[in-house]
C-alpha cells in the first residue's frame, strides 16, 4: 500500500480541531466549544447543520452544531448516552479531536424571516434548535415575535440554563417558557409536560412557524397539539435523527424513504414528513 | 470486424495483464468470483467466461470489501490525521456481465452524484476500464432486461465482446476500450463475424409501475409474511452487485489507527441502532421491507432506476430461498384497492 495526500478536498476526512472550553450543562449534558488549530473554524456552519465529531481512536458521532461564533469556534451540546459520549465527556480542555462537515440542510433561516416563531424543545432537543433561536436574535429585525417553549425532566437537567433564565427573556419582543415534569423543592415554575404546556400558552397559528425538536414521544404529541391549535403541515418544521455514519448520503443507513436525513435533513416541515414512510 | 479467437483468449489475457491489474471471472475451489489474472493457477483455477454470472460480483475492485480512508497518530493532546488510500493502479475487469455492469453504473449514481464526490471511489472508477460480455442465452436466475437492462448492450463498457461460438466480437467503445485495442494489435483479427440471437427469458419479472405501487405499500401486511422466514444473515446484500452500504470503523494500537469503511448490511440490527438505544428498523420485518423498498421504490425515486439489475445472485444465495421476481410480482398482481 502506498500512502499519500489526495489532492482533492475528501469530504469523509477530518480535520483537527483543538477544545478550547467545556461546560457542564446539565449532570449529562456537556458544551464543546472547539477551533481549528491555530485558530479560526473548521468550516462555516448554518443553523441546524450537522457536524462529525471524531474523538480518537474511539468513534465518531454526528451533532447538530449548536452554535458557530463568528470565525471563534463551533459550539457542540453532547448528551452522554453510548460508548463514544461517555469518553468524551472525560476530556479535558486542550484534548484534540477531529471534526468534518458541514452537512445537512439546515432550518430555512431565509423563508421564515418575517414570520413569527415558535420554538418548542425537550431535553437534549433544544441543542439544534438553540442555532436557530441564536441566529434570529442576531438578525433581530428579520423575525418577528419570538417564543420559546423549553422543558425538561428536572431544573438540573435543563440545558443553557444562563440563556434561558437571564439572556433570552431580556431580548426584544421575546417569552421564554420553561417547565419541567415534575414538582420539586425550590422550583416554583410551570410543572407539566411540554405539549399541555404549548396548549395552555396557546400562541395563535397565524403568521407564526413553529420548530419542533426533542424525544419522539414528545414531537408525536407536539405536532397533534400544533395541529389542533390550527398550524398548517408547511408552519412546522421539525429536525430528526438516525444512525450515521458518512454524512454525505452514501452509506446508507439514515434515510427514511428516499430522503437520507444527513443529506437532504435532519430538518423537514410537516408537510414533507408526511409524504416520508412512518419510520421516523 | 476485430475478432478474438477463443483460442488465444489466455494469450489475450496475459498482453492486457501486463498494463494492469486484470480480473476475469474464475472458479476457485468452492468459490467464483472475480480474480486477479496474476493469481490464476492452471490446473486448479478454471476460466469462467463461458459461465453466466459467477457466485460473487466484481464490485469490491471498485468498492473494496474493506478500504483505509485516514490514518491517525495522538492520544488526544496532539492529533495527526492524514488521509491514505491505496494507490489506485490502472485495472480492467474483463468479461463482467451487462447486470454486473449496470450495478457499476449504479454506484456511480451513489458516490459520484447528488453533492458530493466520494474521492476514494473515484479515484478507482476513473482507472477502471471495462470489457463486458454481451448476454445471449439468460439463464435460470436472469431477469435483467425486466430491470431495465439490455442484456445484449451492457451499459459502462468501455469494450463489447460477443461471443459467437469459436471467438468473440471485439467492439471498442470508448478511448479507454481502444487503449486496450491498440495494446492487443495483432492478437485481434478481422474478419466477418455475426452477433447472436437473444433467446427468452425463463424469469419473468413485471417490474413496470411497481416503484409507483410500492409507494402505497408501506404498511401492506404482504411484508410481514414474506419476511417471516428471512434469517436476516445478509448474505443477499453480500452478493449483490449493486448493495453498496458501508460502515465506517476504526482499529487502532496505543497512540495510532487508522478508520476504515467495510461493507455493512442493512439486515442487521447494528445498522440503524442508534447510542441510547433507539432503533427504527429494530425489528427483521421493518429491515426486510427497507431493503426491498430501496431496491425497487427508494432507489428508483432518487436516482431513476431500480436498484436492481436482474443478475439472479440472492435468488441462488439465498438459504430460505427469498425470491425477489416473486417479490416484484406479487407487487405486481397485489390488489391494494380493497385495502385502501
Amino acid at each position: 500500500m502506498s500512502e499519500h495526500k489526495c489532492n482533492c478536498e475528501n469530504p469523509l476526512v477530518p480535520g483537527v480541531v483543538e477544545v478550547i472550553d467545556i461546560k457542564d450543562e446539565t449532570p449529562d449534558v456537556k458544551s464543546f466549544f472547539v477551533r481549528s488549530i491555530g485558530g479560526g473554524v473548521p468550516f462555516d456552519v448554518m443553523p441546524g447543520q450537522l457536524g462529525m465529531v471524531s474523538l480518537l481512536p474511539v468513534g465518531e458521532g454526528m451533532y447538530s452544531v449548536s452554535w458557530q461564533e463568528e470565525q471563534e469556534y463551533l459550539h457542540f451540546a453532547i448528551k452522554r448516552v453510548g460508548l463514544m459520549t461517555n469518553e468524551l465527556h472525560r476530556i479535558e480542555v486542550g484534548h484534540q479531536l477531529g471534526v468534518r462537515g458541514p452537512y445537512g440542510n439546515g432550518f430555512p433561516v431565509e423563508e421564515c424571516k418575517g414570520k413569527d416563531m415558535l420554538f418548542i424543545a425537550g431535553g437534549i432537543g433544544l441543542a439544534p434548535l438553540r442555532s436557530f433561536i441564536k441566529y434570529c436574535f442576531k438578525h433581530r429585525q428579520d423575525y418577528g415575535k419570538i417564543q420559546i417553549i423549553y422543558g425538561s425532566r428536572s431544573y438540573a437537567d435543563l440545558c443553557f440554563k444562563d440563556e434561558l433564565f437571564e439572556k433570552w427573556p431580556q431580548e426584544k419582543d421575546t417569552e421564554v417558557y420553561i417547565t419541567i415534569d415534575n414538582p420539586e423543592e425550590g422550583w416554583d415554575g410551570h410543572v407539566g409536560f411540554v405539549p399541555a404546556y404549548l396548549e395552555e400558552i396557546n400562541p395563535a397559528a397565524a403568521g407564526k412557524i413553529a420548530v419542533v425538536c426533542g424525544p419522539p414521544v414528545m414531537i408525536k404529541f407536539v405536532l397533534q397539539s400544533l395541529e389542533k391549535m390550527g398550524y398548517t403541515d408547511e408552519q412546522v418544521i421539525s429536525t430528526l435523527e438516525m444512525r450515521m455514519k458518512c454524512g454525505i448520503g452514501k452509506c446508507g443507513r439514515c434515510n427514511v424513504g428516499s430522503q437520507y436525513i444527513c443529506l437532504d435533513g435532519p430538518v423537514f416541515n410537516l408537510a414533507q414528513l408526511k409524504q416520508l414512510p412512518p419510520e421516523w | 470486424m476485430p475478432i478474438l479467437s477463443k483460442s488465444k483468449i489466455k494469450d489475450v489475457l496475459n498482453q492486457l495483464s501486463q498494463n494492469a491489474e486484470l480480473f476475469v471471472p474464475l472458479a476457485r475451489g468452492d468459490e467464483s468470483g472475480f480474480y486477479s489474472w496474476n493469481s490464476y493457477q492452471e490446473g486448479s483455477d478454471r476460466l469462467m467466461l463461458d459461465a453466466l454470472n459467477v457466485l460473487l460480483p466484481p464490485k469490491s475492485i471498485v468498492f473494496p470489501q474493506t478500504e483505509r480512508m485516514y490514518s491517525f497518530t495522538g492520544n488526544g493532546t496532539t492529533v495527526e490525521i492524514k488521509e491514505t488510500f491505496e494507490s489506485p493502479q490502472p485495472r480492467i475487469i474483463f468479461g463482467l456481465r451487462a447486470c454486473d455492469a449496470a450495478a457499476i453504473a449504479c454506484f456511480d449514481d451513489v458516490f459520484l452524484t447528488m453533492g458530493f464526490v466520494d474521492s476514494f471511489y473515484q479515484a478507482r472508477r476513473d482507472n477502471t476500464t471495462i470489457v463486458a460480455h454481451a448476454c445471449y442465452q439468460p439463464g435460470a436466475n436472469c431477469f435483467c432486461e425486466a430491470m431495465g437492462v439490455d442484456p445484449t448492450e451492457p451499459v459502462n463498457a468501455d469494450v463489447i465482446i460477443r461471443d459467437t461460438g469459436d471467438s468473440y466480437i471485439w467492439e471498442s467503445k470508448t478511448d479507454k476500450g481502444e487503449k486496450l485495442s491498440a495494446a492487443l494489435g495483432a492478437l485481434l483479427e478481422n474478419k466477418e463475424a455475426k452477433s447472436p440471437q437473444l433467446q427468452p427469458f425463463k424469469q419473468q419479472a413485471n417490474y413496470e409501475g411497481v416503484a409507483e405501487k410500492l409507494k402505497g405499500m408501506f404498511e401492506d401486511p404482504m411484508w410481514e409474511e414474506l419476511a417471516s422466514t428471512c434469517q436476516t444473515c445478509g448474505i443477499c446484500t453480500y452478493v449483490c452487485p449493486s448493495c453498496y452500504c458501508f460502515d465506517i470503523q476504526v482499529k487502532s494500537w496505543g497512540d495510532e489507527g487508522y478508520r476504515f469503511r467495510c461493507y455493512d448490511s442493512c439486515m442487521y440490527s447494528e445498522y440503524t441502532l442508534m447510542a441510547g438505544g433507539h432503533n427504527p428498523r429494530s425489528n427483521e420485518q421493518e429491515r426486510f421491507r427497507n431493503r426491498f423498498l430501496h431496491k425497487l421504490q427508494f432507489f428508483s425515486e432518487r436516482y431513476g432506476k431500480p436498484l436492481c439489475t436482474g443478475c439472479g445472485r440472492c435468488i441462488v444465495a439465498c438459504p430460505v430461498g427469498i425470491n425477489i421476481v416473486q417479490i416484484i410480482n406479487q407487487v405486481k398482481e397485489a390488489d391494494t384497492s380493497v385495502r385502501a
